[in-house]
């Protein structure tokens, strides 16, 4: 890891009996593209706000780099952010708004208006320079409020949920673009949000919140095909978990297991070769059209319900369909499961589809 | 439709007779309306000179009453709208209506006996060696920037709630300390809010004639001119006359106000 | 909008056609001087308003138009009540209205809403020629007869002869001033006019265009060259001297009042100091722990004499007329008169009076001196001091001066 551009230590902020952010450690690299996931309620948006400034932490500290900014204000930290609601300043013009941050810290009124122009090219904005807000539509004012961060060449930007208002399309390729921006300008980003998939999609490491802690700190892979607990697993794509008697029954062996619907085989007959395999026969209970993939959901003769997601490579499911309640047998790599810790099966999240 | 149209008689034709009045003449001995068309009550009105000083002081105390009461508002309506929970926000609310439950006249008279010889200001002035400054413009002022000091209040307050808090922490996120915030943001912000508020004192003060009688000492505003004409000399077409002073003088701030978008606000 | 008939307006514009026409015509013939000038004014027909010949039954209630303490009903002061037993005794139920100025009670009528009001000589006769008030049958009012001779038939109630409301009392604005603030006691109207800068901000004066009279009366004493004989008969020059007195006056007033109950607290508080009043303001502000006197200045004053009148459009005349012969009678009389600080009309209640030398004080029954007052009369444009040579200013010019005057 290079230089780090926030640590936070010992990290807390408690509203009356709430803990909003319990006791969080947490070091962020210079130049990285940080994700913060978690449903809401969970901190993250809270740690931003305390790395931003607009929260006073209960305990703890922050640092930026080297300084210890715990205790400054706001204007007083090397970091800007984009905020949900974006929060252009509606009295001012697409231009003004992005030199508002070299208006106050004095820069020269030429290179004031060179930089804006630039931060405005680079988000692609450079013919809306005399626009007003409100003639502007989501994407290009999401876009406004990047540039508007970006032309103060903060240490860090933290971007509290900014794609969450777009809609699907839009927020796609809002996404390749962010990351893209975020190469060329090699500025530490610190990303909020409750979108597992837009954290896999740009992130270099995500931190998965839940309750004010980090249940889980990785790269987009490892989250996904190594979740610490079932929280993780859950909240990062679908999953088929084995506690208890289910995982002694398919299993065979004690322990809570976790396995991805997509690393499932469904087939009619059992495989010959049963090397490093796991399997399991059921009744097919139901089959759901996704449009790339159909799921198959599977009861199996030892207890548990497992769903199965295959592509469809095929333009017709007719075949897929035809196999409701009929008999099937899953198969799986043994070394695709994985194991969890034993105490975390109880906190399951909501499965949140944004 | 019946609603505007309802409006459009009551509120427009009592307007329109007032100006229909304004155009006849009065009998100065029985007091009887004669109705022959004239202009002499307006050429009294730019002819005298005490009428033209009368209209130029009302405006000018309307003024400084809405700037002072601007001035009052801002702060409590900043800390209503962005600082106090949202329990404290519904006690200021209730706080700031209250004066408006109480009586026009209990209020102007508790300001009477504040200024009066023997009132508070007196006896907190005393020590100093210095005396209550009595009846007249300033009594007026201060009197009429109590009295419509909720009317300032309250739509700059339901302004500012309207700016989200985002763009505050915004502007300090951008580096701006608090008091650039305050110039360049909250207050081109509240702007439009200000001018709503502006509305009421200022029209409010240039028609009030009754906290002038009571405070006002021998000062008197052009609502005193309307009352004296009317309600004393009984003069109605040349008070009718008097009355489109202030008519105008608020079409013409009405008219500045549009330009800034406030009435939006109302 | 008031809705006049057109009938009634023609009417109207008659009759103020012929004031102007016959004004200076005729004189009532008054002697000694002729302080009642306004008999010049006198001599006009009044419209046509029927008269009534019989009091009928009693309609349960009446409406009175009073100067503040003509219709007490304990509700200032536990012991001055005279409505009550008329109530008691017409049964008539009595709605008072109290007004400030003469200007207000001719507005006031105006509105129909008034079976009766105590008009004083500068509303009289504009309330009769307006048509708002109905000639009176003295012969239905029992204690007519005892009225003092001196206010029958005068220019200022009566019109060819014709009464037109019934004499209720007469008296002079006194000028009042803080016992303790003020001393020596004034005797002359110049503590309030050239002297008035000892007490710069204290000064009070009544607000109303016919306060003007106040200090043309002042200048005759001390301007004789100006050539003013009837205060209420000021021409161009006279009304701009009598304008630059009060513009002056102006610098040292605290406030102008019409509310007597705010001249009453200026002075309880000190905000006042010396002014013009009326006797019931200078015993209400007594009553009150003021320490203030009412004095008649050396120069005489200004006054008033009111007379009850009724109203053309009187809902309740019936209770009306018991009303007028109720509060001429001698206990009434004795009672307002007594309170009111003022020269009761009928001299029968002279004896009824708690103190026996009241109607000496107020020279209840001398004519001669009733005559030395300068009685509110509105200023018309033909002088009422019988000048013919000059125009004479208006009510209207006064109202104007007035307005100019406050500045």
């Amino acid at each position: 890891m290079t230089a780090t551009a926030i640590s936070l230590r010992g990290l807390s902020k408690h509203y009356d009996q709430v803990r909003a952010v319990d006791d969080l450690d947490l070091d962020i690299a210079d130049g990285e593209f940080f994700s913060m996931l978690g449903p809401s309620g969970s901190g993250k948006t809270t740690v931003l706000r305390l790395i931003a400034g607009f929260e006073v932490p209960t305990a703890g500290t922050i640092l930026l780099g080297e300084d210890d900014v715990t205790t400054r204000p706001p204007f007083a930290r090397d970091v800007n952010t984009v905020f949900q609601d974006y929060a252009i300043f509606p009295h001012m013009s697409v231009l003004e708004n992005v030199e508002y941050g070299l208006r106050v810290k004095k820069v020269g009124r030429s290179e004031r208006r060179k930089r804006a122009e630039e931060a405005l090219a680079t988000v692609r904005l450079e013919a809306y320079a005399a626009r007003r807000p409100h003639q502007l539509s989501g994407g290009q004012r999401q876009r406004v409020a990047l540039a508007r961060a970006l032309v103060n060449r903060p240490k860090v930007l933290l971007l509290d949920e900014p794609l969450g208002a777009l809609d699907l399309k839009l927020r796609r390729e809002m996404q390749i673009e962010l990351k893209q921006i975020q190469r060329e300008v090699g500025i530490t980003f610190v990303f909020v949000t409750h979108d597992q998939e837009e954290a896999l999609t740009m992130s270099d490491r995500v931190a998965v919140f839940n309750e004010g802690r980090i249940e889980q700190l990785a790269a987009p892979v490892d989250l996904y095909e190594r979740p610490a607990s079932a929280f993780v697993a859950g909240f990062v794509g679908t999953f088929n978990l084995f506690q208890g008697e289910a995982a002694r029954a398919v299993v065979g062996e004690a322990g809570s297991f976790v396995i991805r619907p997509e690393k499932v085989r469904l087939d009619a007959e059992a495989p010959t070769d049963v090397t490093g395999l796991c399997i399991a026969p059921g009744v097919v209970r139901e089959v759901v059209y996704l449009g790339s993939t159909t799921s198959t959901v599977v009861a199996l003769d030892a207890g548990p319900t497992v769903t199965v997601s295959h592509p469809n490579t095929d333009t017709s499911i007719d075949a897929a369909l035809e196999r409701r309640d009929q008999r099937v047998v899953l198969t799986w790599r043994r070394d695709h499961l994985v194991p969890l810790a034993s105490s975390e099966t109880a906190a399951l999240p909501e499965e949140e589809t944004a | 439709m019946p609603p505007m149209l309802w409006l459009g008689v009551a509120y427009l034709g009592a307007l329109a007779a007032l100006l229909i009045t304004s155009l006849w003449t009065q009998n100065d001995f029985t007091g009887e309306i004669e109705r022959a068309w004239t202009l002499e009550n307006f050429q009294d009105l730019f002819r005298v000179d005490v009428y033209r000083t009368i209209t130029f002081r009302t405006i000018g105390i309307a003024a400084l009453v809405t700037v002072i009461d601007a001035v009052l508002a801002f702060p409590i309506a900043l800390y209503m709208a962005k600082v106090a929970s949202p329990r404290a926000q519904r006690l200021l609310v209730i706080a700031v209506l209250m004066p408006l439950w109480a009586s026009y006249l209990v209020k102007a008279y508790a300001w009477r006996g504040m200024f009066s010889a023997d009132g508070p200001i007196a006896w907190v002035a005393a020590p100093f060696g210095l005396h209550s400054p009595g009846y007249g413009l300033f009594a007026t002022t201060v009197t009429l920037s109590y009295l419509w000091l909720p009317y300032m209040i309250l739509p700059v307050y339901a302004g500012l709630e309207r700016v989200p808090s985002s763009l505050f922490e915004a502007s300090a996120d951008l580096g701006a300390g608090s008091w650039h915030t305050l110039r360049r943001v909250v207050l081109p912000m509240a702007f439009p809010a200000f001018v709503a508020g502006s509305i009421f004192t200022f029209s409010l003060t240039m028609g009030d004639y009754i906290a002038v009688k009571i405070v006002g000492g021998t000062t008197q505003l052009l609502g005193n001119v309307v009352y004296d004409n009317q309600g004393a000399a009984n003069n109605l077409p040349f008070a009718a006359a008097v009355a489109t002073v202030p008519i105008v003088v608020m079409l013409g701030y009405l008219a500045a106000a549009r330009r800034t978008g406030a009435l939006e606000q109302l | 909008m008031r809705n006049i008939g057109s009938k009634r307006l023609a009417a109207v514009a008659c009759a103020g056609v012929l004031a102007l026409a016959t004004a200076c015509g005729t004189s009532s013939g008054g002697s000694d001087g002729d302080k009642k000038a306004s008999a010049d004014q006198g001599g006009f027909s009044a419209p046509d308003v029927p008269m009534a010949t019989a009091i009928g039954d009693p309609e349960g209630q009446v409406n009175i138009l009073a100067w503040p303490g003509y219709a007490e009903d304990g509700s200032t002061d536990k012991t001055i009540d005279w409505v009550t037993p008329f109530e008691k005794e017409s049964g008539c139920q009595a709605n008072v209205k109290y007004f400030g100025t003469s200007d207000e009670a001719v507005q006031l009528m105006k509105t129909g809403e008034y079976d009766v009001v105590s008009a004083s000589g500068d509303a009289t006769l504009r309330l009769v020629a307006a048509g708002d008030v109905a000639p009176v049958n003295t012969k239905l009012l029992k204690n007519y007869a005892d009225i003092a001779p001196f206010l029958k038939d005068q220019a200022f109630n009566s019109v060819d002869g014709q009464m037109y409301g019934v004499p209720h009392g007469w008296g002079a604005n006194l000028l009042m001033y803080d016992t303790e603030k003020v001393s020596p006691a004034p005797t002359s109207w110049s503590a309030v006019f050239d002297d008035a800068s000892q007490y710069a901000g204290k000064v009070t004066a009544y607000d109303s265009p016919i306060y003007i009279a106040d200090a043309a009366l002042y200048l005759m004493d001390t301007q004789p060259d100006l050539g003013i004989k009837d205060p209420y008969a000021l021409d161009e020059d006279q009304l701009a001297a009598a304008v630059e007195v009060l513009k002056k006056q102006k610098e040292n007033v605290s406030e102008y009042w019409s509310d007597y109950l705010k001249e009453v607290q200026a002075f309880k508080s000190g905000d006042s100091v010396i002014g013009t009043t009326w006797q019931v303001i200078a015993s209400v502000a007594q009553g009150e722990g003021a320490k203030v006197e009412a004095v008649l200045p050396d120069e005489g004053s200004t006054g008033w004499s009111d007379t009850w009148m009724i109203g053309a459009e009187a809902k309740n005349p019936n209770c009306g007329y018991l009303w007028m012969d109720y509060i001429t009678s001698p206990k009434a009389q004795a009672a307002v008169a007594e309170y009111f600080g003022e020269a009761p009309a009928n001299t029968q209640a002279c004896s009824l009076t708690s103190d026996p030398t009241f109607c000496d004080t107020y020279h209840a029954e001398d004519a001669a001196y009733a005559a030395k007052i300068h009685y509110w009369t509105t200023p018309i444009e033909q002088c009422l001091d019988g000048r013919t040579d000059v125009k004479c200013t208006d009510y209207g010019d006064w109202t104007t001066a007035w307005t100019e005057i406050k500045g």
